[in-house]
């Protein structure tokens, strides 16, 4: 399903180069669950960037579902996380002006449905969250979990096979984190591959696979088995990388100059 | 996806009324002056023949001396004008001039009104494209058998006789009977190119009467007369026999052959002229000018009007630069939605598209009201300034002008913000929405 392979990515400055990965190697396969930790800094939100075509790489190779994503064009990237990528955030990112529904409505837009097929499936991925009846109400009118489930709503209407999450709970109490985390686990149940960036262990011991990334680097794989017959992820490494250098370096050119 | 877009951007300049206001205010204040210019541009530089352009040609002679002015005259002398009604290889043509008569009607309550005639053959309506509500012109034979007949306009015969027939009614011109003989539409091409000695832009004459009553009414000039020759003019008959110039002279030709025969004809006229001792400069010759040389010629529109439309085609620019300013601010705002959009399957032109046509919505909005700017404005110039009813209405073009300018030159400024909006990475907002 998402194979990266030697992915390095380095923001450079004048004076500093910041290696976010650094020979980033991941296999996620279809129908997994699997929960990105790490530190603040470690390099999660870079790697699910770069797994969500939101940020391209400096070197390695990405292929999502079979299709190598180095040098797309910004139309095939932007078609490609329309139709198989959803998107959900901590800070939830509706759109404040239109209501549960046209927000639901907009990858389906983009993705040229007609109105009755968008229609349908507003319907029904806000029938999938529990929140059809309030599909008239503007995102200020809910609760934070509700907009969350709106935003899990508009990243299913597409029907994604992948969905990345950042932090999907970092913003909500443990009630509300908890009810995201069952909505989570039943979608990846239908099916959905779901990778999840999370600070939460507890959550992050829910799912399938536990990844953890330290300095731009996978430092370590965890299994864990949830008996419900998914497939499961291979193990990458045998030993966690134990990181040495500092990841971020000086451009001697520049200091000296 | 263009009726979304719209919807999107309908959505967006209610958000934010004062700068959509201020947006559209900039830019209608520029359309609204570059349409007032334009406007005025436009009218003084129509070609009112049209398609008869070409086969209507002005007739100039040098017939002046060689101590006089140095070019052509824009008319004739009497003497002239009277030679040349007599050629017969231009399919029409026609002497004329504007002269002042009292005019009276039978009704011993009217009040008589000094009112401008223009003195005429019976070509010119034909020539002219003059459209009849009433009757026609006056007879042909009336060109050289004198009868007291007149053709009057539609405005003043709604206002003598109620807009009734009043083919055969009396009307009187310096207490003279005329009879009524055709009554025309309301007819003032702009600019009133068969006449420019005094001003291209006034209404036409609403009285015409014939050109072969001049010598035995004796009709004065209403126009412009210029004399190179110091003459003595006691009488009539003395300024008829002049060389003052003071008579206007056109004449219609089929094709360019005609044309170039009638200009033959005008060669041999001028050097029979010299025989007889007239047309004594080294210059002396003939010019046929058709109706769009003519213009040029009289530069009916001044050089000054094209420097005031560039002016206030860069006073467009500046509102524009205000309006792209704003732009700027209102969508670099809209940043981290942009990046939602971005990251849920939203290609980079797809957000072009989106701000281009709430660029080109606002563009349109000033157009409108960019309109009503310029009528107010023209209304103002009309009023004030007292210019002619024909220089100052909005021409019917402007109504779609306008809009398409202002529509255009929003795009234009709306560009580089809608480029800058939608390549601004998406990763950057999401987290920090």
């Amino acid at each position: 399903m998402l194979s990266m392979k030697n992915i390095s990515k380095v923001f450079k400055t004048d004076l500093v180069e910041t290696h976010a990965l650094r020979d980033f190697n991941l296999e996620v396969a279809e129908g997994e669950f699997v929960a990105v930790t790490g530190p603040s800094g470690s390099g999660k939100t870079t790697f699910l960037n770069i797994a969500g075509l939101l940020e391209g790489f400096t070197q390695g190779d990405y292929f999502l579902d079979g299709v190598n994503i180095s040098n797309m064009s910004d139309n095939k990237s932007a078609a490609i996380r329309n139709e198989k990528i959803g998107f959900i955030f901590q800070g939830f990112n509706l759109i404040p002006d239109l209501n549960l529904a046209e927000n639901v409505e907009v990858p389906l837009r983009y993705r040229g449905f007609n109105a009755k097929e968008r229609k349908r499936r507003v319907q029904k991925a806000l029938e999938q969250v529990g929140l059809a009846a309030r599909m008239k109400h503007l995102p200020s009118q809910l609760s934070g979990g509700q907009q969350q489930r709106v935003a899990i709503a508009r990243a299913l209407a597409g029907e994604p096979r992948f969905l990345l999450a950042d932090e999907p709970t970092g913003n909500l109490d443990s009630m509300m984190a908890r009810q995201v985390m069952e909505l989570l686990e039943d979608i990846n149940k239908a099916g959905t591959t779901i990778i999840m960036v999370t600070h939460d262990a507890e959550l992050a011991r829910r799912a399938q696979r536990n990844i953890q990334i330290v300095d731009g680097q996978v430092c370590d794989f965890t299994m864990y088995q949830s008996g419900e017959g998914h497939q499961g992820g291979e193990r990458a490494s045998e030993k966690p990388h134990l990181v040495t250098e500092s990841h971020v370096s000086l451009n001697q050119d520049k200091v000296a100059s | 996806m263009f009726f979304y877009y719209l919807d999107l951007a309908w959505r967006s300049i209610k958000k934010t009324p004062l700068m959509s206001l201020l947006m559209v205010l900039a830019i209608s204040i520029g359309i609204g002056i570059t349409i007032t210019t334009l406007n005025v541009y436009q009218l003084m530089s129509e070609n009112p023949a049209g398609e008869r352009s070409d086969k209507l040609v002005a007739v100039q002679l040098w017939s002046q001396g060689k101590d006089a002015w140095k070019e052509f005259n824009n008319q004739l002398t009497y003497q002239d004008a009277y030679n040349l009604r007599k050629s017969d290889v231009p399919v029409r043509q026609t002497a004329m001039f504007i002269t002042g008569l009292a005019l009276q009607t039978e009704d011993p309550d009217f009040v008589p009104l000094l009112e401008s005639v223009r003195v005429t053959d019976s070509d010119f309506f034909d020539m002219f494209s003059v459209p009849f509500i009433y009757g026609k012109a006056w007879d042909k034979g009336v060109d050289t058998e004198a009868l007291y007949q007149v053709v009057i306009n539609e405005v003043l015969n709604k206002q003598l006789f109620s807009g009734e027939d009043s083919i055969g009614k009396t009307l009187y011109l310096d207490s003279k009977p005329y009879q009524i003989v055709g009554v025309t539409k309301t007819w003032s091409p702009s600019p009133l190119y068969f006449d420019v000695t005094t001003g291209a832009f006034k209404d036409s004459a609403q009285i015409f009467v014939p050109f072969s009553l001049a010598p035995i009414e004796e009709f004065q000039s209403w126009g412009n007369n210029q004399s190179w020759k110091r003459e003595s003019i006691n009488n009539y008959s003395q300024r008829l026999n002049s060389e003052m110039h003071w008579i206007q002279f056109w004449a219609e030709v089929q094709d360019d052959k005609q044309r170039d025969e009638y200009a033959q004809w005008l060669k041999r006229y001028v050097e029979q002229q010299q025989l007889i001792g007239r047309f004594d400069s080294p210059e002396a010759a003939a010019q046929l000018s058709n109706v769009a040389q003519w213009l040029e010629l009289n530069e009916v529109v001044p050089e000054d009007n094209k420097i005031l439309v560039g002016l206030s085609a860069l006073f467009l620019v500046v509102c524009l630069v205000n309006m792209l300013g704003l732009l700027l601010a209102k969508f670099l705002k809209r940043a981290p939605e942009i990046g939602v959009r971005r990251a849920i399957g939203a290609s980079r032109a797809q957000i072009f598209s989106q701000h281009m046509v709430e660029v080109g919505l606002i563009g349109f909005g000033g157009g409108v009201l960019g309109l009503v700017w310029a009528w107010v404005s023209l209304s103002l110039l009309s009023s004030r300034f007292d210019l002619e009813q024909s220089l100052t209405h909005l021409d019917t073009s402007m109504w779609l002008i306008a809009p398409v300018i202002a529509i255009f030159a929003a795009l234009v400024a709306g560009t580089y913000p809608a480029l800058r909006i939608c390549s601004t990475n998406p990763s950057v907002h999401l987290k920090s929405q």
